[in-house]
């Protein structure tokens, strides 16, 4: 317990020094520091001898209710004013309520509840803890570098940076909390921190624009927290108890409504249709912040929740209705993602999708599908991190998102290009991490609900389709530049190698961090467990070795070819995108990509998902009760 | 018809061996290594099918191979292979879906993704299968790019977009590419046999007739535009399809 | 051009069997172009030899061109000659293609596609009758082999090349090798005007007259050429220094001006001059010694740059 105290504690007194100690180099030192510690350290908790796996608070019960208790009325206080003051009533009229919900179970049924496990980590959270652990200090890291930048170029916005680190350090701290929360009240005093931690984040550029996307994703957000106070309320009247663990052990049917409020809550936090807006809108942040929260960490924490319900859902109607709910944002998150031009935006898409993805497995719930899904968010929340830094190094370095200025990259930036297409294969292409998910997922379905393959299938075909007309733009040189990566941080370069070294590396060790605390977790909860054969291991591991021979082609040019131009009808002037023209003039030939808007366009399609997923969670609430 | 006789039959291993014998020129100096890594992927994709691996790697590891040359196509960085590049990648669009419920509808009768059991098995896959079988077939018309459904290279005389996704290649990658299709035609027509693996005898006569038939609908139909392509690959997909996985899976 | 990178065995025959084939129409009145897409067609059925139309230089064999050439697509012609891999053979269909025909002093008429690639095969007639264009097919097809087994022993022969006096029957060959060689000239320096393109046979056995002129053979075919002609008493000026583009950097330029000095025992100077871009005829004289001594403008986009040695000793 001590341990996974202080991951929680240690984050939080590092935001409040980064508040105190404003300078850069103060700064800089802070953030390494705290750093490497985080990083070590929610590694290192995987040895019992440094940490109690599960164990009781030591201080009095009573304090500790009416800590979480105070503090939580002080957020939704908080919230309640920044509502009023923004002219926002319904935000107010949110945090009033989840605060009334609150005041209300502790007041009715307070005296009834006996919690017995505050904290605890089992191997799930320890996997959760990790991944956070190492991705969020190294997008910390590469904030440093990011931010400098940021300012350099933006001179129009206020330089609030010990706010941003103090809030990513705060944020860090609450998701360990949520990781290592037993005890659902706590749970969400950690999850609303997340929101409260986003929506300032979202709106740190103190653009019009950003408050209102920032607010968007309070709203939506609150909206969850809101089922959230709800489900511990049902539960303390019905169940007495608030125990995340008593929760999964109960009697299935009384665990279904709390179990459907609750993953209402992870649908609205991991921006599944119809609450994808939230997440599109977030984008306007700064890339860390965009890469920290809204891809690798804090969406996480929503379907981290759904996939803790994996066996309270397994084989009911609920569960059935949330993994579509889960299944149609795939499918149309991915379509929508091949209309987008915005690097970021296919990004949101494809991290909504993808999360839309693990929803299906843990509505699934069979211990295939909690396997997989878990696997999934290993491997998502290490290539998305990448990604959306790289873009954000790319926007900082030209001004521009736009894919189609990302033509050539590959002579004029090349170690990012190359990073970037690392990202691009981990995300879908075989033997990498996404695929091996991707897999599991197809077997976990055809085991329990044959039907949802449809989604899958179709979603994974449309993402083939915008992930690699991606790489290819990149690759793609019709004029050479010459390679210019100058102006990146030591630290912003760092950052992005270690987490494509992460994104390699996890395909050749996954087995291993599978084999010791997925496997063992899933068995826990099933007395069963699927993995991939060894024989398919050994399969993969050798194309994911002749796959990395390929970049060896890069040093081993072609000497003895001869080099002409590009076909252009025999027209070419000078060179492979000039040709002769009509009326005697030089043209340019241009590649773009291909969108389809009309036919994946997003207003269409968002509008259509929304419809339809709006609809299933009013089946979901219906059928649970 | 109208008493041609046009080329020989083995005319396209005459067609590889001179190309073999053809100067390499390129317009960027690493297009033709996607072109190698594409070539060595479909070996490994034909050896892991004929070894009765994992029918989802498999298919995993074709779509990788498709990969390299339509990245290959980008790197050429020329109009016309950009066309076919983003046209071959539609086209993968099109036809993943239903090769994959292929593989589910196969596993759901023979409870097994393995290759070697899925020729095992004593049912008569096809029987059960039919909607998928047919859906698979009228997907064969994009794998092995025939027409209506060959949008991104020009095989013969069609010129419409010059070569599209092969138009930067020449000499030894050309050929390499070529029989690369070979080995993609080959464990292809290996998963319309395992529709019929119950009976060998069959299943050669199967894939034969559906070569042939392949080859018959290239020769009567012109190419047809891209939206009818994607529209008609995943209507197959999800009517025939997951029609059949429906019934199969309620019928168990 | 660079040579190719070829493989495989002599026995398969692989290019007679399998023939792809670029046609392009250079300002050609279509009559030639309807024949040969006639070819094609089931009558003459030309598929049948495993010919394929195909629109894309890089993957074909035999360039059929009709037309007299003009002004405008001449380049284009070179630019997809250039995107031709070798082994490539260029086949004039039609009387246009051949000569010019009447159209051949036309002010924007080049007159042939001679006068701008290199021709192979010549297809008389207008318009060429199909069995006409498929027998010049063949004969270009049966050159492909030649050529490609050719270039495949250039390596053993070349040290049976050998380098003297050539007479006024080498004309003709020396004629077709300098308009190939300048063609190359040509495109650098965008200038189809060059009087060597322009020479007819008639004024290069002319100057056979009053020159000396020096002939490199390998394989009985004459693979490079210079003259000479004194000026005055002790100098004498080599010039037209030609070598087939795929004979280059073997050194053959070299000893050809080699040879042609020492044809003038008395001269005690030597001069010449080439295009300032011409890289691949100055290297020969630079490596014997010739100084640059001036240059200046003859046209446009083209220097003459003039270089010139004395004899060591005098």
């Amino acid at each position: 317990m001590t341990a996974l105290a202080l991951l929680i504690a240690f984050p939080m007194a590092i935001a409040i020094l980064l508040l105190v100690f404003r300078s850069q180099s103060a700064r800089s030192v802070l953030v390494l520091v705290a750093a490497v510690v985080i990083a070590a350290g929610s590694v290192s908790i995987v040895f019992p001898q440094l940490a109690f796996m599960s164990a009781a608070f030591e201080l009095p019960r009573e304090y500790v209710d009416w800590t979480v208790l105070g503090l939580e009325l002080a957020l939704a206080g908080f919230i309640f004013f920044l509502g009023i003051r923004h002219v926002r009533h319904f935000v107010s009229l949110l945090a009033l309520l989840q605060a009334g919900l609150a005041v209300a179970t502790e007041v009715l049924f307070g005296g009834r509840i006996e919690i017995a496990t505050f904290i605890a980590a089992d191997k799930f959270s320890l996997v959760m803890a990790g991944i956070v652990g190492i991705v969020g200090s190294l997008i910390a890291v590469y904030s440093l570098g990011y931010m400098k930048a940021y300012h350099e170029h933006h001179r129009e916005y206020r330089d609030r940076r010990p706010l941003f680190f103090f809030l990513q350090f705060l944020f860090l701290s609450a998701m360990f909390g949520v990781f290592f929360s037993n005890s659902l009240p706590l749970l969400l005093l950690f999850w609303e921190v997340t929101t409260l931690c986003s929506f300032l984040l979202i709106g740190y550029n103190g653009s019009a624009e950003s408050r209102d996307k920032a607010f968007l994703a309070l709203t939506l957000n609150l909206l969850g927290g809101l089922a959230f106070a709800g489900a511990i309320l049902y539960l303390s009247a019905t169940a007495g108890t608030v125990e995340l663990d008593k929760l999964i052990a109960m009697e299935k049917g009384a665990a279904l409504i709390p179990a459907a409020f609750l993953a209402f809550a992870g649908m609205t936090k991991s921006a599944q249709m119809p609450f994808s807006s939230w997440l599109l809108g977030a984008m306007v942040a700064p890339t860390p912040v965009s890469a920290l929260l809204h891809s690798s960490t804090m969406v996480k924490a929503g379907v981290y929740m759904v996939l803790r319900l994996a066996p309270v859902l397994r084989g009911t109607v609920t569960g059935t209705v949330v993994a579509l709910i889960g299944g149609i944002t795939f499918l149309i998150a991915s379509l929508i993602a091949i209309s987008q031009s915005d690097a970021k935006r296919v990004l949101a898409w494809s991290t909504i999708a993808n999360l839309g993805l693990i929803v299906l497995c843990g509505g699934i719930g069979t211990y295939e599908a909690l396997w997989a899904g878990i696997l999934l968010i290993l491997f998502h929340a290490v290539t998305k991190a990448l990604l959306f830094l790289c873009v954000g190094t790319f926007e900082q370095k030209t001004n521009t998102r736009d894919i189609e200025n990302m033509s050539g990259l590959i002579t004029a930036m090349p170690k990012l290009s190359i990073m970037i297409q690392i990202g691009i294969a981990g995300m879908f292409l075989a033997p990498f991490g996404m695929l091996v998910s991707k897999w599991a997922v197809l077997r976990a379905l055809v085991d329990a609900n044959p039907l949802l393959v449809v989604f899958v299938v179709f979603g994974s075909s449309a993402t083939l389709f915008f992930w690699v007309k991606w790489m290819g733009k990149l690759l793609e040189v019709t004029k050479v530049r010459p390679a210019d990566e100058t102006g990146i941080a030591r630290r912003q370069w760092a950052a992005l190698g270690a987490l494509s070294v992460l994104s390699v590396g996890l395909v050749g060790f996954y087995p291993l961090i599978s084999a010791g605390f997925i496997e063992p977790y899933v068995r826990s909860i099933y007395g069963m467990v699927s993995t991939i054969s060894q024989g398919n291991l050994v399969i993969m591991s050798i194309m994911l070795g002749m796959v990395a021979l390929f970049p060896i082609t890069f040093f081993v040019y072609q000497r003895k070819v001869r080099v002409v131009d590009a076909y252009l009808g025999g027209a070419n002037v000078d060179s492979s995108i000039l040709f002769q023209g009509a009326a005697g003039q030089v043209k340019s030939m241009e590649l773009r990509n291909y969108y389809f808007q009309r036919l994946f366009g997003e207003q269409r399609l968002s509008l259509f998902g929304a419809i339809a997923c709006a609809a299933l969670i009013f089946v979901m609430f219906g059928v649970s009760l | 018809m109208q008493s041609r006789r046009g080329p020989p039959l083995l005319q396209p291993f005459y067609d590889v061996a001179k190309l073999f014998r053809k100067e390499t020129i390129v317009v960027r100096r690493s297009q033709n290594f996607y072109v190698y890594f594409f070539f060595v992927f479909i070996v490994f994709t034909a050896v892991l099918f004929f070894t009765g691996g994992d029918l989802l790697l498999t298919i995993f590891a074709l779509t990788l191979a498709s990969i390299f040359l339509v990245l290959g196509a980008y790197k050429a960085s020329s109009p016309y292979s950009f066309i076919g590049a983003e046209r071959e990648l539609i086209l993968m669009m099109a036809y993943e879906p239903m090769v994959l419920l292929a593989a589910v509808g196969m596993y759901l009768v023979t409870r097994s993704f393995i290759v070697l059991d899925i020729a095992r098995s004593p049912r008569l896959l096809v029987l059960t299968l039919p909607g998928l079988f047919v859906g698979f077939v009228v997907i064969l018309v994009f794998k092995l790019r025939k027409s209506p459904f060959d949008l991104s290279a020009s095989h013969h005389a069609h010129q419409e977009i010059v070569r599209g996704i092969t138009t930067e290649f020449s000499g030894r990658t050309l050929a390499l590419i070529e029989i690369a299709h070979w080995y993609e035609t080959t464990v292809v027509l290996g998963m319309v046999a395992l529709f019929f693996a119950a009976l060998p005898w069959l299943a050669a006569v199967a894939a034969g007739v559906v070569f042939f038939l392949v080859i018959l609908v290239d020769n009567v139909f012109a190419r047809v535009k891209w939206q009818l392509a994607l529209a008609a690959a995943w209507i197959t997909a999800a009517a025939l399809g997951v029609g059949n996985i429906l019934v199969v899976f309620f019928l168990r | 051009m660079t040579r190719s990178t070829v493989s495989g065995g002599e026995g398969m025959q692989a290019f007679k069997k399998s023939p792809w084939v670029l046609h392009y129409d250079a300002s050609s009145c279509n009559g030639c172009d309807i024949e040969v897409v006639a070819s094609l067609t089931p009558l003459y059925d030309v598929e049948r030899l495993g010919v394929v139309n195909t629109g894309n230089p890089k993957h074909a064999d035999i360039f059929l061109v009709t037309g007299s050439v003009n002004a405008q697509n001449l380049k284009v012609l070179r630019t997809l000659y250039e995107q031709m891999p070798e082994p490539r053979v260029v086949a004039a269909v039609g009387i246009c293609a051949t000569s010019g025909c009447v159209f051949r002093e036309c002010y924007n008429v080049m007159g042939g596609v001679d006068t701008v690639l290199p021709v192979d095969v010549y297809i008389p007639g207008c318009a060429a009758r199909p069995e006409s264009i498929i027998d010049g097919i063949l004969q270009a097809v049966e050159l492909l082999e030649k050529k490609r087994a050719y270039m495949k022993s250039m390596h053993g022969r070349m040290k049976d090349m050998a380098i003297g006096r050539a007479t006024a029957l080498d004309a003709p060959e020396i004629l077709a090798l300098q308009k190939i060689v300048y063609q190359n000239e040509a495109e650098m320096y965008d200038d189809w005007s060059l009087a060597p393109l322009k020479q007819t046979l008639q004024d290069m056995r002319k100057d056979f007259e009053t020159r000396v002129f020096i002939k490199a053979v390998v394989g009985g075919k004459i693979i490079g050429s210079v003259r000479g002609y004194m000026v005055g008493e002790t100098t004498a000026h080599i010039s037209r220094l030609i070598v087939h583009p795929y004979f280059w950097k073997q050194g053959i330029g070299t000893r050809l001006v080699q040879e042609a000095e020492s044809n003038f025992p008395r001269a005690a100077r030597f001069e010449t001059f080439t295009g300032q871009k011409s890289r691949h005829t100055m290297e020969p004289y630079q490596r014997l010694g010739y100084m640059p001594v001036r240059q200046e403008k003859v046209s446009e986009h083209r220097d003459r740059v003039y270089f010139a040695r004395n004899r060591e000793g005098a």
